[in-house]
């Protein structure tokens, strides 16, 4: 397996070649780009840009492992108002471009959001119709889609055999699961998910949860490696077990209040642990 | 005393079930369904504002009554209900043929799919529906504007049957006009009903087709007892 952490967590003021070279010299193999999420990859990127992006990727000794993006966040393929979806199907359609010209075959996609006002039903629906073709495209570039489980906040696919159907309904081998094994919070266990999902995997994020925080409270539930309540000898018996051998990917939230490139080292350090499965 | 149109409707609705004469049935029996003439969904071909929308009222309404796009135009007048699902423009042409197909006693069903239109759309649209098919509209209400939602996240339509379906987060409410309002968002109105000669013209200003297409069953009911009226 290898280690790969996004670019979102490079420090504001440091750039992106700065902070590829702190990630290259923590030890990662690779890097997640965030489309819309930095400054240097946004939806205006040209596709020259993004070479040039690649080549200071290459020139850091750095390859890409995936192109994820936060903008379903706010624009999200199962809106009901169609310039909205329009757009949100537009952003998937560019990460799958970005990849093949990065030269990865993973992205992240979150599918859809259930609100008060949107109810789960519609997005379900509207989420599978929209992965059909877009899932066409992706299998044509040679790039997977991962849509990620984001079950508390997206309020959606719950439990694993429902994005089990939820895969089964889309039917097409280039849509899988971007599996985050500190999403799954208290309603689960996320060597379960590994073990249903196996081969379906596109991409793992790492990150620990503190489970007894909810989500209700002030405070985020999400921690570093090893400090939360994940089952980490559990989990890596599960990826040993489904044969997943791809990239695992730090999605830590930036808690270091002093020496924040601190945290690149303590993860990367606690990745290889996992890996080696010394835990 | 004062009493408002909805209050009104209210309590006839109730007096009826109280004095026990017989609602309308909740559900259809496939007997029933089987007297429906040919229906139709109408100008799904294209790039629909809601393509949901059209495929609900397709995956509702039984296979075998359906007449397929493109619009056959000698067909449609046996038909007995059309709709038009998230109707955004409608030429002189096909506004006059609709409006011949009531004459003859069809019931046509126009939604409204304009919602989310901006300001200068909204506008073309609205002038169609007031000179082609002269059904008046006010400016769309973002029910779940700036954070706020309503009480209750359904319209509730009283005929031909009562049924909540769940909004479309926008509606283009119906201007005042003859007729005779057959759904609420609140206080406020979306839908109505009116006799256009031998026929019926129903306007939605709050799209059905998405909650038929997610499966709402109550939706599916109101529907098909708008085609057992048609």
């Amino acid at each position: 397996m290898k280690k790969s952490i996004g670019d979102n967590m490079i420090p504001k003021d440091w750039g992106f070649e700065r902070g590829l070279e702190l990630i290259k010299k923590a030890g990662f193999d690779g890097v997640e780009l965030w489309l819309g999420d930095v400054p240097w990859f946004q939806m205006a990127t040209t596709d020259a840009q993004v070479r040039d992006l690649r080549r200071k990727v290459e020139n850091a000794g750095l390859v890409v492992s995936n192109v994820s993006t936060g903008l379903h966040w706010a624009s999200p393929l199962s809106a009901r108002d169609p310039t909205v979806r329009a757009q949100a199907a537009r952003i998937v359609e560019r990460q799958i471009e970005t990849a093949t010209l990065f030269g990865t075959d993973a992205i992240l996609v979150v599918a859809g959001l259930v609100t008060d006002e949107v109810p789960y039903n519609e997005v379900y629906q509207r989420c599978v119709e929209a992965l059909k073709p877009l899932g066409e495209k992706a299998a044509r570039a040679g790039v997977r889609i991962g849509c990620e489980n984001c079950n508390s906040e997206q309020r959606f696919l719950l439990s694993p055999r429902e994005f089990w159907q939820f895969l089964n309904d889309v039917n097409n081998p280039a849509v899988g699961i971007h599996l985050d094994v500190g999403n799954i919070h208290d309603t689960g266990f996320a060597e379960q998910w590994i073990e249903i999902h196996g081969p379906r995997i596109t991409r793992v994020h790492l990150k620990d949860v503190l489970k007894h925080r909810g989500r209700s409270g002030d405070q985020s539930v999400y921690t570093n490696l090893f400090l939360g309540d994940n089952n980490w000898p559990a989990i890596r018996a599960a990826l040993t077990k489904v044969g997943y051998d791809g990239w695992l990917i730090a999605e830590m939230e930036a808690r270091y209040r002093y020496a924040p490139d601190q945290q690149f080292y303590d993860t990367a350090q606690a990745m290889d642990r996992l890996i080696s499965g010394r835990l | 005393m004062e009493i408002t149109r909805r209050e009104f409707l209210g309590y006839t609705a109730g007096a009826i079930s109280v004095v026990g004469l017989p609602l309308p049935e909740s559900t259809p029996t496939a007997t029933r369904l089987r007297k429906l003439d040919k229906w139709q969904v109408l100008g799904t071909t294209g790039r629909p504002s809601i393509p949901e929308s059209a495929l609900g009222y397709h995956a509702a309404l039984p296979q075998e009554r359906q007449r397929v796009d493109p619009w056959e135009r000698p067909s449609v007048p046996s038909c007995s209900l059309l709709i038009y699902p998230s109707l955004l423009v409608i030429n002189q042409k096909d506004a006059a043929f609709l409006t011949r197909c009531m004459n003859r006693g069809a019931t046509v069903v126009i939604e409204s799919g304009a919602g989310f239109m901006k300001h200068f759309a909204f506008r073309w649209h609205r002038r169609q529906l007031r000179e082609r098919l002269q059904i008046p509209v006010t400016a769309p209400v973002d029910l779940w504007s700036n954070g706020s939602r309503p009480s209750t996240p359904y319209v509730e339509y009283t005929w031909p049957q009562r049924a909540r379906i769940r909004d479309f987060s926008r509606v283009v409410p119906p201007a005042e006009q003859p007729g005779e309002i057959i759904a609420w968002a609140g206080e406020l109105p979306v839908a109505f009903k009116r006799r256009v000669g031998a026929g019926t013209l129903i306007y939605l200003g709050s799209p059905v087709g998405p909650a038929l297409w997610a499966g709402d069953v109550e939706a599916k009911r109101w529907l098909h007892a708008v085609a057992l009226t048609a």
